[in-house]
């Protein structure tokens, strides 16, 4: 007997998926909780994992396209189960059947390829896959305009413009045209073993130890645009690490390609804009929303994060954000009130402290969560929100990640803005928005200083908190961010 | 009189203490220095220059011993004057000495020869144990850095004298023993057995740890092992000493393995067990300076002690007790002081190297710790042997061990044990610094033949791709 698998509702808001890259094929061993396939959503790539062991036997949703969710996707048979060749060739048959024909093409191929992205013959299995989906597109469990909708806008509407050539990140591709053609994909695929990152062009001029230089090649960071803390301004590793940390935090899901858009062009929602777009407006128009601002003196805090680096004490460099979502939390676990939701004409107030992180990606923002923050140690606040961070530049969140949170941080401390409000995401209480750390004037003891200072800006829902609340949160912030030893125990 | 308010007063002047100093003079700070033995300190008096010039004493012997066996050179019978030995170590350290007295005059720097204690963090009472009247009583300054170093280590209860000795003592002692007990596996420890073993005395090597070298690699450690056993030294690895008695002449050291109890009979016991620091006398708890566990001087990352004016560095502060680590952390110290340096020292780049034969040098963490630490590593090794330059000069014991980042191939750490081994290091040493990475060792023109070689060649080996192995 064979086992359907369903497109799985990842996120609370998503309605369909698109399937990015198969990791089981048919023929292939599966396990409870193994990854299946790699999901687009409306908020994220994300990895679907098996809920049942058996054996993959049979994929119904080719890569690069989607179906709602609900929906079968793939067939798994039973664990002993013999997979039988169907009538009309079963896609598990043709796909053992293409590696001998394929091989004089492709042996080549599999020699200069990484090999995760080598072993498997697209082409053959793409074919046989249409042939599977026919009947399943018309079973009428898809609404009809967005089953049929795939195969027109999709290959070119999501990623950047399509281009003559494959490009070097193939298992990421849209099986869109370009897919076919697997045998000249090798040409695109960087010489990685032997190219040293030396000289060429202006790369070369800037001092950077050999290290960083490797570690600035592959992650695609364009050494001018980082500083050097070494001697002299010389760039180490050391630097890259906290370049790309910051760039994670706050940009450019890819580096080279940030999504601007063409000027006189129309273009349709991305599944991800399109959630952003129904959810912030539904905040606005239902959450009546108030700010507070409070300037928070950043000195200590300043100091902290320098001995924190100077000594290395932990493994993990501690950032602003570390520090302020720190700081929150234990705010919070004072007034309770703000980590709370609006449910049922009533407010729950939640017994664990899950902070989301708004991070910037190619198309929009995503929230990945931190949970029973209240429980973490500085550095394992750390630990969590850079594996985040890691994660939204390189896909692969689990569903879990992604939800759950109780209290939202939006932080754009990193691109020098001087105070800005957020908008709450419902159902939460409040969201907290960072600004810039920035040398202002302060009066002290009747004069004025230069003082290191930051705003906090606090968006509330009215009908869940007043503003004394608001008020006494943001002092507590300031509180802990201005004595912030007590950040350490 | 001179005026006696300085901008920086250094108390100690060792390889820490005197490099700070005359640092913070190039850096236009008035600068003085107490001392209350001979310049130079440990280092050059009592430690690393005079041992290794023993050292060297001991290695002629050994090359004379395999003359006529190696080279068919025949020297007939050899003999050699033990007190000469000495004295030629102590004319090195004494002109080292001078040297220190000559450099710290050249800087301007005023050099007092006593003991220094606390009055204030700004102030320091100087006094003399020969009874004689300091240069001056008092000494007033900005910022005082202590840099005074560490003292050998004793078990309680223990005394010297009698033909029980540390290695301060070994120094200056010129009559060599039939038969010595070595208490400690370490870096001294081995360097006397060495040398006493090569001058014809019976040297038993006894330490509580399972290997020679306490956390050294463990393949460097046994390599060691097995010279020290081919040169007939006997070690006795995982033996505490318990309690040493004089019969007579002789010395019965009882040591315990395991619950087993046994006696080591010897004319002489040396004691290397470890240092301590020299934290106490100079009355710090008066000026609140606070101590870390094991006697060390609390500093923050500017070698800032528990009080804003008073400084550490070196020995005294932490491990590891090493010269050239208490120099750097004295310039450091001098140059954070300045505003030209940015606190903050790694700890990681510090060489540490044993001058017996084989030699061991070593950077960095060994592959278990680097592995305990969750850093993926590879491993390239190349052994002396198939060097060509060792062959020919008949030093083929020992072996490089290169600890790489599994990524980028960036030193984590390096082993080297063999002729030549602590010049070595120092290509490893510059190369973690400026974050080479395998690729640039291994692409690095090395002059042949040379035993440098194997250090590229290790470097190729975490690679997968030696030349010659």
């Amino acid at each position: 007997m064979s086992i359907d698998i369903t497109m799985p509702k990842l996120s609370d808001t998503m309605e369909e998926g698109k399937i990015l890259r198969w990791l089981k094929h048919p023929g292939d061993k599966v396990t409870h909780g193994e990854p299946l396939a790699e999901v687009e959503t409306d908020k994220a790539d994300m990895v679907m994992e098996a809920f049942d062991d058996g054996v993959m036997q049979e994929i119904l949703l080719a890569e690069g396209e989607s179906a709602p969710v609900g929906a079968p996707i793939a067939r798994l048979a039973a664990p002993g189960e013999e997979i039988k060749p169907a009538a009309p060739p079963s896609p598990g048959a043709l796909a053992e059947l293409a590696p001998a024909a394929e091989q004089p093409e492709s042996a080549p191929v599999q020699a200069a390829q990484p090999p995760r992205a080598a072993s498997r013959p697209v082409a053959v299995r793409k074919r046989s896959l249409k042939e599977a989906e026919e009947p399943e597109a018309s079973n009428g469990a898809a609404p009809p305009a967005e089953a049929a909708k795939p195969s027109h806008p999709e290959p070119g509407g999501d990623g950047p413009e399509p281009k003559a050539m494959p490009r070097p990140e193939p298992e990421r591709e849209p099986a869109g045209a370009t897919r076919d053609t697997a045998a000249m994909r090798p040409a695109s695929v960087p010489p990685r073993t032997t190219a040293p990152a030396h000289e060429h062009g202006d790369q070369a001029k800037i001092k950077a130890s050999p290290l960083a230089r490797r570690a600035a090649e592959e992650a695609g960071v364009d050494l001018a645009q980082v500083q050097g803390t070494g001697p002299e301004g010389r760039i180490t590793k050391r630097d890259i690490d906290n370049f790309l940390r910051q760039q994670q935090l706050f940009r450019q899901r890819r580096l080279v390609t940030p999504r601007e858009g063409l000027p006189g062009t129309w273009e349709e929602l991305s599944k991800m804009r399109r959630t952003i777009a129904q959810r912030m407006a539904t905040s606005k128009r239902e959450i009546p929303h108030f700010y507070v601002t409070m300037e928070i003196d950043m000195e200590e805090a300043v100091r902290l994060k320098k001995s924190l680096e100077a000594t290395e004490l932990f493994d993990e460099a501690i950032t602003y954000n570390d520090i302020v979502i720190k700081a929150c939390t234990l705010a919070l676990g004072r007034y309770p009130r703000m980590n709370a939701s609006f449910e049922n004409d009533g407010i729950r107030i939640h017994p664990s402290i899950n902070i989301g992180m708004a991070v910037a990606v190619e198309d929009g923002l995503i929230v990945p969560v931190i949970k029973e923050c209240q429980q973490l140690t500085l550095p394992e606040i750390a630990r969590a929100a850079h594996r985040l961070v890691a994660k939204a530049a390189q896909g692969g969140f689990t569903a879990d990640e992604l939800s759950g949170a109780t209290f939202s941080i939006s932080n754009m401390g990193m691109l020098g803005i001087e105070h800005f409000s957020a908008v709450i995401v419902p159902p939460q209480a409040a969201i907290l928005a960072v600004s810039a750390i920035k040398e202002r004037p302060v009066v002290r003891n009747g004069q004025v200083a230069v003082g290191t200072t930051m705003m906090l800006t606090v968006s509330c829902d009215h009908r869940i908190v007043d503003g004394v609340v608001a008020g006494r949160f943001l002092q507590e912030m300031k509180r802990f961010l201005e004595n912030p030893a007590s950040l350490l125990v | 009189m001179a005026n006696n308010r300085y901008d920086l007063a250094v108390i100690g002047s060792g390889p820490g203490g005197y490099e700070a100093a005359i640092r913070a003079s190039q850096l236009k700070m008035r600068t003085c220095v107490i001392e209350r033995d001979r310049p130079g300190g440990v280092c050059l008096n009592w430690g690393c220059i005079p041992s290794k010039a023993l050292l060297n004493s001991a290695e002629t012997m050994e090359i004379i011993a395999a003359a006529g066996r190696e080279h068919g050179i025949q020297t007939g019978d050899v003999t050699f004057d033990f007190a000469r030995v000495i004295a030629r170590s102590r004319e090195a350290a004494d002109k080292l000495s001078r040297g220190v007295r000559f450099l710290l005059r050249k800087n301007n720097i005023d050099l007092f020869e006593a003991s220094a204690a606390f009055a204030a963090p700004d102030r320091l009472t100087l006094s003399r144990s020969d009874g004689k009247a300091p240069a001056v009583n008092t000494i007033e300054a900005d910022r005082i850095l202590i840099a005074t170093g560490s003292r050998e280590r004793l078990f309680p209860g223990m005394t010297i004298g009698d033909g029980m000795l540390t290695s301060r003592e070994a120094l200056v002692y010129d009559q060599l023993p039939e038969s010595i007990a070595v208490i400690g596996a370490g870096a001294v420890g081995l360097e006397f057995a060495y040398f006493y073993h090569c001058f014809g005395a019976k040297v038993t090597i006894i330490e509580l740890e399972k290997q020679v070298l306490p956390g050294c690699d463990a393949e460097i450690a046994e390599e060691l092992r097995r010279s020290l056993l081919k040169r007939k030294i006997d070690l006795l690895l995982g033996h505490g000493y318990k309690s040493a008695a004089r019969h007579g002449d002789r010395w019965t050291v009882t040591v315990d393995n395991n619950g087993q109890s046994r006696t080591v009979e010897a004319e002489m016991v040396l004691v290397a067990v470890g240092r301590v620091p020299n934290s106490d006398g100079l009355g710090l708890d008066k000026v609140g300076v606070e101590l870390a566990p094991g006697g060390f001087i609390r500093i923050d990352d500017s070698f800032r002690a528990s009080r804003s004016e008073i400084y550490a560095i070196g020995d005294v502060i932490r491990p590891p007790l090493l010269a050239h680590k208490a120099s750097a952390e004295g310039i450091a110290a001098v140059e954070i002081m300045a505003g030209a340096r940015e606190p903050g020292f790694d700890l990681l780049n510090i060489p540490a190297c044993v001058y017996c034969q084989p030699e061991v040098a070593t950077i960095g963490m060994t592959e278990a710790a680097a592995r305990a630490a969750g850093i993926e590593v590879k491993i390239g090794k190349f052994p002396f042997r198939a060097n060509g330059k060792a062959v020919a000069v008949n030093h083929v014991e020992g072996f490089v061990k290169l600890v790489a980042g599994k990524k980028y191939g960036e030193v984590i750490g390096c082993q080297i044990i063999g002729h030549g081994a602590t010049d070595l290091i120092s290509e490893v040493v510059l190369g973690k610094t400026l974050e080479a990475t395998t690729l640039e060792f291994g692409r690095t023109v090395h002059p042949h033949p040379t035993l440098s070689e194997t250090v590229m060649e290790a470097a190729l080996a975490a690679e997968g791709e030696a030349i010659n192995f």
